[in-house]
């Protein structure tokens, strides 16, 4: 019997004289690769930390329970080998302590690049840690002693990952009705989950995910189709038609019924607008409380958000108080953008983005957000920075950070897309259009944030957990795809690699948009169109050689990182510093869905926060004019959707003029939050050097395999 | 030979473990894992404890010194080493550890070096208390250790 089954099949006698023998057999049907029949049955299990104890525990609870663990004691090492071979694995279980990276980052990285669900493990049941976890994407987080109960089920974590991007799929156009009911829902418990068990969160998040690839699923991109209940797309022209209206109206008194009528697209009901509305403002909520949070520690007042750290993101507070102060949404961005040059752990608050805060400190408080057109239009070379002093400019630069990228990011990014050296428009971020020298000096300093905007300080903000190999020429954008879709296809002519995740669940982008920079440098943001990107990560080639910023699509890149975590990565992603002398930095602020994460490149100059879920993209982008081969948006852009927005702290931006080099980081992850850790260091010194701002993930080589070096 | 005596100290011996609060479920897991494929899982997993809980406390003792009053990093250290005691379910160093990091948030000096004491003594009795335990599983023979004393 055993013969003819095979696989593991043992025959076990026990008996003893005279009582007669009992035959035990344990005959297990040959075991395949995970994912065949037998699913789980071999189902491939990384586990990661430090402790050899858990290790071999865990080990022998892995392979009792028929799947096919592998461990490694070393971050780094996993990580490695995760690159070498990303579909070794179906499910990583990683330590939240360990020696040579923090956890958090591994599963930043691991959701950016590869897309495969982490399960974080830990000692440390604190719910501020358990929360943080679930924001940066894990699917789960156990507690040590891990049981085998709870390994048991983990092999659903990976079928959700793979079956959740289809999800969208079969929820056509029921977008209303259930889905506002799931928006408050969400919104609800998002809020209210923070004293919640992990499981509560993650169950929110889930549903928000769910959600939100329900909404970002990319057509057409045609945002009026006429089926019964179409799905809006909402493209990066709708939205910024959207944030236009907001700003209008002040953050406060956007109602749907205003906003739509407002925004007068034939075909977008009240609804849609409500639902968009809803995410919006979860997503600002989100980056105030962040920024209020970086902006304590440098004593700038914050507003009614008290966030001591990333994991205690007090939204409730924020909620209560309506509003997101400037510095909080610079403070957030910070966060979520940068890391602290030398601690790995979120709590430490980064440095720049304190910067940023206490830039922006003074701010007054409770001033609407304002979003600016998040689309910056980028002339030769030169990017519009925010064009903060600029009162007759009318507008701050600000941009909706886009939490989920659902929105339509995608298309806006794509506005942006010109990133051709030639091309000085690429950045589409912004119709505001001015000279950048001018403008981004003067303009970074003085950006104050207005009641109607929001100002993103721009440096700092680039980092990306995978952009931290990135060389300092390299203009590449990274954005954690969870959130993005915009990717646009960056034509070859481009330098800068842009990786632009794709998220499957498309979160949302984290708009975030960092405008300005200093004007020594304009990097053009460029956005990459997920289809043609290469593996952006992993070049180093400049990623801007020009103007502009590129919105990345994600579409078809390779590097789609679904993810939903925060982004929020102890260590600073790479820092894309872009060498340019351009006078426009594009600072690519990126957020996810949980967060506004701020992909800023380092330019001086402007900065542009994009944060997009790329999901589908491939719809969404055609629509856009001016799209060249690659779909990137050539020429100037028309003010449309810029979907990101971005929040720029004057404090940030004041920080920024000193900036030598503007940072690029351009990653893109399906899925993948961008770790959004901009170099702090940036600020700090004109020779920002990606290796500085990664400062603290130095030593860590990304998955560019670069060790901070640029 | 007399196996089922040598079973029964090695069972008594376990057994007080448990009773004194020494062990906890979570040992009975890493029993559990414990079958044919994996005969002397327990006693592996253990002295891998052991050898990486001495170095834990060592480094321990030595940050303390070496970074005085630096309490994340002394709690740093323990929280590596609480997750290894629990992983085994050697409950009463687990204890420790959490009194040690209690005593590390209240930024108490003599809190830690009297919990890090604590530590090392539960350390020692519990290596020592095992190290018999296995001793006698050892004796008792292959037949003795394939099976698992009933608890």
């Amino acid at each position: 019997i055993c013969g003819r089954d095979g696989g593991d099949s043992r025959v076990i006698l026990r008996g003893s004289e005279g009582a007669g023998e009992a035959f035990a057999g344990v005959m297990a049907p040959p075991e395949e690769a995970g994912g065949g029949d037998q699913f789980p049955v071999g189902m491939k299990v990384l586990v990661v930390d430090d402790d050899q104890t858990c290790l071999a525990v865990l080990k022998r609870m892995l392979v009792q329970c028929r799947y096919d663990a592998t461990t490694c004691s070393q971050a780094t090492r996993a990580l490695a080998m995760l690159r070498e071979n990303r579909g070794a694995f179906d499910v990583i279980i990683s330590d939240v302590h360990m020696p040579d990276m923090n956890g958090f980052r591994l599963l930043e990285l691991v959701g950016l690049e590869m897309d495969l669900p982490v399960i974080m493990m830990s000692a440390d049941s604190r719910t501020d840690l358990v929360m943080k976890g679930i924001k940066h994407g894990a699917c789960d987080y156990l507690i040590k002693p891990v049981r085998m109960e709870e390994l048991k089920n983990i092999w659903q974590h990976v079928v959700r990952k793979k079956f959740g991007g289809n999800k969208e799929h079969e929820h056509s156009g029921s977008l209303d009705d259930t889905d506002r009911n799931r928006l408050t829902n969400n919104d609800n418990e998002y809020a209210s989950s923070a004293n919640d068990g992990a499981e509560d969160s993650w169950k929110s998040q889930k549903k928000k995910r769910d959600k939100e690839e329900d909404d970002s699923e990319l057509e057409s991109g045609d945002p009026s189709n006429n089926s019964k209940k179409p799905r809006v797309v909402w493209s990066v022209e709708l939205h910024q038609q959207f944030v236009n209206a907001v700003n209008h109206l002040g953050i406060d008194k956007a109602v749907p019924k205003k906003i739509l009528e407002l925004m007068n697209v034939p075909g977008l009901t009240r609804e849609n607008v409500a639902s968009h509305l809803q995410k919006f403002r979860l997503y600002l909520k989100r980056i105030a409380q962040h920024h209020a949070g970086m902006a304590n520690p440098y004593g700038v007042p914050a507003s009614s958000a008290q966030v001591a750290s990333l994991g205690g993101l007090d939204f409730q507070a924020l909620a209560a108080s309506g509003q997101i102060p400037p510095q909080a949404l610079a403070a957030l961005q910070d966060e979520l953008l940068g890391r602290p040059t030398n601690s790995l752990v979120l709590p430490g608050r980064d440095q720049s983005s304190l910067r940023l805060a206490a830039v922006k400190g003074n701010k007054p408080h409770g001033e609407q957000i304002a979003f600016g057109q998040p689309i910056y239009k980028v002339q030769n070379n030169s990017y519009a920075a925010l064009p903060q002093n600029n009162p007759a400019a009318g507008r701050m630069p600000s941009f909706s950070a886009w939490p989920n990228n659902k929105l339509g990011m995608s298309d806006s990014m794509s506005a942006l897309g010109n990133v051709n050296n030639s091309q000085n428009s690429n950045m589409v971020l912004h119709e505001l259009q001015q000279q950048p020298d001018t403008m981004l000096s003067g303009t970074l300093h003085t950006l104050d944030v207005k009641p109607s905007g929001i100002v993103m300080p721009s440096q700092s903000l680039n980092t990306f957990p995978a952009s931290e190999g990135l060389s300092a020429n390299q203009n590449s954008l990274i954005i954690p795809s969870q959130s993005s879709g915009f990717l646009t296809g960056i034509p070859p002519s481009m330098k800068p690699e842009l990786v632009l995740p794709t998220s499957q669940s498309s979160n949302s982008l984290l708009g975030g948009i960092d405008l300005i920079n200093q004007a020594s440098t304009s990097q053009p943001f460029i956005s990459s169109h997920g289809g043609n990107l290469p593996g952006l990560m992993n070049r180093n080639s400049n990623v801007m050689p020009s103007q502009g910023i590129s919105s990345f699509q994600t579409g078809n890149t390779p590097y789609l990182v679904n993810q939903n975590s925060m982004g929020m990565g102890s260590k600073p992603p790479g820092v894309l510093k872009t060498e340019s002398t351009d006078s426009l930095n594009q600072n690519y602020a990126y957020a996810n869905h949980m967060d506004s994460g701020l992909l800023s490149s380092q330019s001086k100059n402007a900065q542009f926060g994009f944060l997009q879920s790329p999901n589908d993209v491939t719809g969404g982008w055609s629509s856009l004019q001016n799209m060249d081969g690659y779909r990137n948006t050539v020429g100037p852009s028309q003010p449309v959707s810029s979907s990101s927005s971005f929040q720029s702290s004057n404090a940030a931006l004041g920080k920024l003029p000193d900036q030598g080099r503007g940072k690029n980081l351009g990653f893109v992850g399906k899925g993948a939050c961008i770790p959004n850790r901009f170099a702090v260091d940036e600020i700090e010194s004109p020779t920002n050097s990606l290796s500085h701002s990664i400062g603290s993930s130095g030593d860590i080589q990304d998955m560019f395999g670069f060790s901070g070096q640029m | 030979m007399d196996y089922s005596n040598l079973r029964r100290q090695a069972a008594s011996l376990k057994k007080g473990l448990f009773d004194q609060g020494h062990l906890d479920e979570q040992f009975r897991q890493v029993e559990d894992l414990q079958d044919e494929a994996s005969p002397n899982f327990v006693e592996e997993v253990v002295v891998v404890f052991f050898k990486d809980s001495g170095r834990l406390i060592s480094n321990l003792e030595q940050a303390l010194e070496k970074y005085p009053r630096d309490f994340n990093r002394w709690d740093a250290y323990m929280q590596q080493l609480k997750g290894s005691c629990s992983s085994i379910g050697a409950s009463r160093m687990k204890n420790e550890c959490m009194s040690f990091r209690d005593n590390c948030g209240q930024r108490s000096v003599e809190g830690c070096m009297g919990s890090l004491q604590k530590l090392k003594r539960e350390h020692a009795i519990l290596r020592q208390k095992l190290e018999s335990y296995f001793q006698l599983l050892r004796q008792v023979g292959p037949a003795g250790a394939a099976t698992r004393p009933a608890m």
